[in-house]
């Protein structure tokens, strides 16, 4: 062990390889039920040159490595070891945003870049990034976007991995390339120079290698820059809620208006969620979530360059008959929220606490995509469940999410709990067990499987399994990446 | 090369004798393929396959590919074939041609997609989904081409792309029989949910069967797949009035075309970039460059007056309203608008003419003519006249081909691009078009952002000269696009040495060792034809 770290020390430096007691305790185990296991090392990554050295490393010795690029608290297990003797590849400090092109609408940004230091900056040249929904302040940018998190303006997403582009990627043999467009050349200067502004994400020539590390968990090998498709800001922007009793009541009306593409950012949120982004503490959000609607579909407007009042004016109207053909309503405020508030919360990282803290402290999500129409279904089901197990559903916020200009949907369940207290984390871990598998018997799909929602999507295809294996032996050939997650 | 009896007694048992053949004149039927003259040897033939099997399901495709794994076959499949591509590159090979597989299985209205068999084609598919308010994009290559193969196998991009996107873009859950007959079915479909989506468990898997290019059926057989479809606010039923080619259409205010110029190139790029910055656009391509630039007015002409003839081109030549309408259409593209709605329409066109305002750019009177607007909104909608590019002598092919940021315009390239093919132009064997068929230029992805130009070289593939003129110009663009580090091979011209020498030779050689791998992993038995590049270690 003592080589190994001095082997490390040389790679990275003295300050940078940490094995105290409290630095490894704060990697073994997270928010997720994910069995918790201590590395051995914490490595700080600086720049490329390093990751390569690391994962070089990693194949002569083989050790396990874990990236990891946002800062805590984590959620999803995926950034827990799984096999004794990891070391975890603390990305966090690689911080560079490398370029932001105004004109051509790309950034590029190493992996430690977050959401509340990018937006800023990007604002300055008149760009914004679509976001998640108020990621945590130290989420990171690019491993988010890989590990496909959906994003509130579905229009925008060509492709369910949009605003990803290019990449640049250490693979798990120890190989670094470059992705997309960048792949034909030498160097990103090489490729901007010949008008190649990194936007096209496809290839380089026959294989599409940036969807071989999406929703990997880090278990392909370690990105090392993102380049991102930005979009205009808005010079006019006006949010609008349109609440319901009933999801279903939503849907028809929704669905009209992505066949449209009218509106930026378009998402349902069920009351408690709604609360608890804007309430922030226990009281407030039981208030609010008693106040609010038990549905709102939120839908922002924007004018960009040429014209944008005119744009959102016409938009307004459009949308406001639209609504009125299904029997809704376009509305600027709803007993509890006005859509000023709503939209500063939205286009905004959450505050701290994490938004889904606020109310209990704990909170597990249960996440998949399925369509739209399918959603009231899915609820059902998930209401059901917690009754069942005792479970108020008045707790549990909803969170849906067009992706992909809609042809499919992200929908996730937020269930709330005490981690103090071991009888309430029981409960909960046989909710979230009962649940998820309840879901995946009813269609739910699990396109990001985490933690043990893994065995139990990959039995379901054991063909993809197959495939995946074979994929994984191509680019990390002694499995040092992130060793025990997916199929692997 | 024939193939053993027992192989082909396998392959008949599968598929009926109805549908296997190897007779020697349906054989080179297949093999007489579009640009196969530009091979190393000079025939109009490719290899001629040992047998052309024609499957009807999955199963079969299935069952095919492993009887080729026992005999030792290669095997390639085509849809609607477009050109060499689609027909094998070796000796020993099996030509699998879908025709039967031409199945629309399902249209989902709501979450729009189209779950579609192999043979389907462009114009199929737009037609079912303006039933229901929907479109398809359609591929450069025309309507009468396979979705399924564009999205999965070639390239994929097409004159809508900023609005609909590329084919790679679109497509959502896979079916794909492997090279060694398994079968995977991509992201939900895998898990018995559904053609949503194509991404999952976890990585997405189509990355190893299409980056920027298609394995072009080296890797593999695709049966079915889902595509994500568009809006269409226009008839369900296109009202199409007159006599080839001068068919038109009167459409609702709110679709509408235009032809767009300007006078400088750099006005042309600020265009481009405003309009993908404002969200506006439906269609937009720099289309009957095509025809060449000193000669597009005059084909126009010809093409929407039924009382002409390409006889009558050189005529129309001397008018100078045509030399005029040709040279003002120098820097131009055509745009389609359409609007979801009466307002939203209305906003387009006034974004439309601020933009022109802005960038010093104006819409060609004479191709707002109703004549002209209908028929050119036509064209653009339906992409049915792909016959067109081989309208003056039978044949067309590339000379310098290039994609980047709108800025690539302004840079200098499309003189030097001009130049390269005009030279030739002068010399003779190939159409002296004025040097510019650049057809591309505004997006080649959803939302814009890049787009790629292909000039191209128009020649007749009957005539010896004319070939070899074709090939020298195409030689000499693809030398200068190497040395601008980008395109410049065409892998199918050349001989298993060159196509190895190409490929080491590339900026980062290593990606096709990388496919190598990819090759020895997912064909171990060697049933692909080569059309899955590889760079041996």
């Amino acid at each position: 062990m003592g080589e190994k770290k001095e082997e490390l020390i040389k790679i990275v430096g003295d300050n940078n390889v940490l094995d105290d007691p409290e630095t490894l305790d704060s990697y073994s185990s997270d928010y997720s039920f994910v069995p918790s296991r201590k590395p051995w090392f914490v490595v700080k990554a600086r720049n490329a040159d390093e990751v390569q050295r690391i994962v070089e490393w990693a194949n002569r010795t083989v050790t396990p490595l874990v990236p990891v690029s946002s800062g805590p608290p984590h959620f999803r297990g995926d950034t827990v070891p799984s096999e004794g003797g990891a070391v975890i590849v603390d990305l966090s400090e690689m911080k560079r945003i490398i370029t932001i092109d105004g004109k051509n609408r790309m950034t590029i940004v190493e992996p430690g870049v977050t959401y509340s230091q990018l937006q800023p900056e990007l604002a300055k040249e008149g760009l914004r990034l679509s976001m998640p929904l108020l990621p945590r302040r130290n989420k990171s940018v690019a491993a988010s976007l890989i590990e496909r998190e959906p994003t509130l303006i579905p229009k925008y997403r060509w492709l369910s991995a949009d605003p990803l582009r290019c990449l640049e990627i250490v693979w798990g043999n120890g190989d670094k390339m470059m992705t997309g467009e960048a792949g034909n050349f030498a160097s990103i200067e090489a490729a901007w120079k010949r008008y190649f502004a990194l936007l096209n994400p496809r290839g380089p020539a026959q294989v599409d290698y940036y969807r071989l590390v999406q929703a990997a968990q880090g278990t392909m090998g370690i990105v090392t820059w993102t380049a991102l498709r930005c979009e205009k800001l808005p010079k006019v922007q006006k949010l609008f809620l349109v609440p319901a009793k009933r999801l279903d009541e939503l849907l028809d009306f929704a669905y009209r208006l992505l066949r449209f593409r009218f509106g930026d950012e378009f998402l349902f949120l069920n009351s408690f969620n709604l609360a608890c982004i804007l309430g922030e503490v226990a009281d407030v959000i039981k208030a609010l979530r008693d106040e609010l609607p038990r549905w709102v579909l939120i839908l922002s407007l924007s004018g960009r360059d040429i014209l944008p009042e005119e744009k959102v004016e016409f938009l307004e109207k459009d949308i406001a008959d639209i609504a009125q053909q299904f029997g809704l309503r376009l509305i600027s405020s709803v007993p509890g929220a006005s859509s000023g508030r709503v939209l500063e919360a939205i286009l905004n990282p959450s505050k701290e606490p994490y938004w889904k803290l606020g109310y209990k402290g704990g909170c597990q999500d249960i996440f998949f995509l399925t369509t739209l129409n399918r959603t009231p279904e899915f609820v059902r089901t998930m209401y059901s469940v917690a009754e069942a197990q005792g479970y108020p559903a008045s707790d549990i916020g909803i969170y849906i999410q067009p992706v992909h200009q809609g042809a499919s949907c992200h929908c996730e369940f937020s269930l709330p709990y005490d981690r103090s207290g071991q009888v309430e984390v029981t409960k909960m871990q046989g909710l979230f067990t009962e649940a998820s598998e309840q879901l995946l018997k009813e269609g739910a799909f699990f396109s990001r499987p985490y933690g043990f929602w893994a065995d139990m999507a990959y039995n379901k295809d054991t063909q993809t399994t197959m495939v995946l294996k074979k994929v994984k032996d191509i680019f990390d050939p002694n499995h040092v990446m992130n060793a025990g997650k997916l199929c692997f | 090369m024939a193939i053993s009896r027992e192989a082909y007694q396998a392959l008949e048992d599968i598929v009926g004798p109805e549908n296997i053949s190897e007779e020697p004149a349906i054989l080179d039927s297949y093999a007489f393929q579009w640009l196969a003259e530009f091979r190393q040897h000079g025939s109009k033939f490719m290899p001629r396959a040992g047998a052309v099997v024609l499957p009807g399901s999955t199963e079969e495709v299935q069952a095919v590919v492993k009887i080729c794994i026992r005999y030792k076959l290669k095997c390639k499949a085509h849809s609607t074939g477009w050109g060499l591509y689609g027909a094998p590159i070796t000796e020993n090979a099996i030509q699998l041609d879908m025709r039967r597989m031409d199945r629309i299985l399902k249209i989902d209205e709501h979450n729009m997609f189209a779950v579609i068999e192999p043979y389907v084609i462009g114009a199929t598919l737009q037609a079912e989904a303006m039933k229901v308010g929907l479109n398809t994009h359609m591929i450069g290559a025309g309507a009468s081409c396979s979705p399924l193969a564009a999205a999965t196998s070639f390239q994929g991009a097409g004159p809508d792309s900023i609005f609909m996107g590329s084919g790679p873009e679109n497509l959502l859950a896979a079916e794909w029989v492997m090279p060694t007959g398994e079968i995977l079915r991509t992201g939900s479909l895998g898990s018995g949910l559904g053609w949503f989506s194509g991404d999952g468990l976890g990585p997405s898997l189509r990355g190893i069967f299409k980056g920027i290019l298609g394995a072009c059926g080296g890797l593999g057989v695709f049966t079915k797949v889902a595509v994500k479809l568009y809006p269409w606010p226009g008839p369900t039923v296109m009202p199409i009035e007159g006599t080839v080619p001068a068919y038109t259409a009167q459409l609702p205010e709110n679709i509408r075309a235009h032809t767009l110029a300007w006078s400088t190139w750099e006005g042309y790029a600020d265009a481009v970039y405003k309009i993908y910055n404002n969200d506006i656009g439906y269609i937009a391509h720099r289309q009957f460059i095509m025809f060449g630039d000193e000669l597009q007015a005059a084909v126009l002409k010809i093409l929407t007056d039924t009382t002409r003839t390409l006889n009558d081109l050189e005529e129309l030549l001397k008018k100078p309203e045509i030399q005029k309408l040709s040279e003002e259409m120098r820097r131009s593209f055509q745009i389609v608008l359409v609007g979801m709605t009466p307002r939203d329409i209305e906003y387009q066109e006034k974004v439309l003419n601020q933009i022109l305002a802005e960038t010093g750019g104006w819409k060609i009177a004479a191709m707002e003519e109703p004549t002209m607007a209908g028929w050119s909104l036509l064209y653009m909608i339906k992409l049915c006249f792909k016959n067109l590019n081989y309208v003056y002598a039978g044949g067309f092919h590339d000379a310098m081909a290039r994609a980047g940021t709108p800025d690539l315009v302004t840079s200098g390239w499309m003189e030097e691009m001009r130049e390269q093919k005009r030279k030739f132009g002068k010399q003779g064997g190939i159409v002296n078009d004025g040097g510019d068929a650049g057809m591309g230029g505004v997006g080649t992805a959803g939302g814009g952002g890049y787009n790629a130009f292909e000039n191209f070289i128009l020649y007749d593939p009957g005539d010896a000269a004319s070939v070899e003129a074709a090939r020298a110009c195409n030689v000499d663009a693809g030398h200068i696009a190497v040395e601008a580090g980008a395109g410049g091979y065409n892998f199918f011209f050349m001989e298993k040495e060159q196509v190895q020498a190409l490929l080491a030779g590339r900026a980062r050689p290593a990606i096709f060792q990388w496919q190598q791998k990819i090759k020895e992993a997912f064909d171990p038995n060697g049933v692909g034809d080569g059309s899955y590049l590889c760079l041996d270690e």
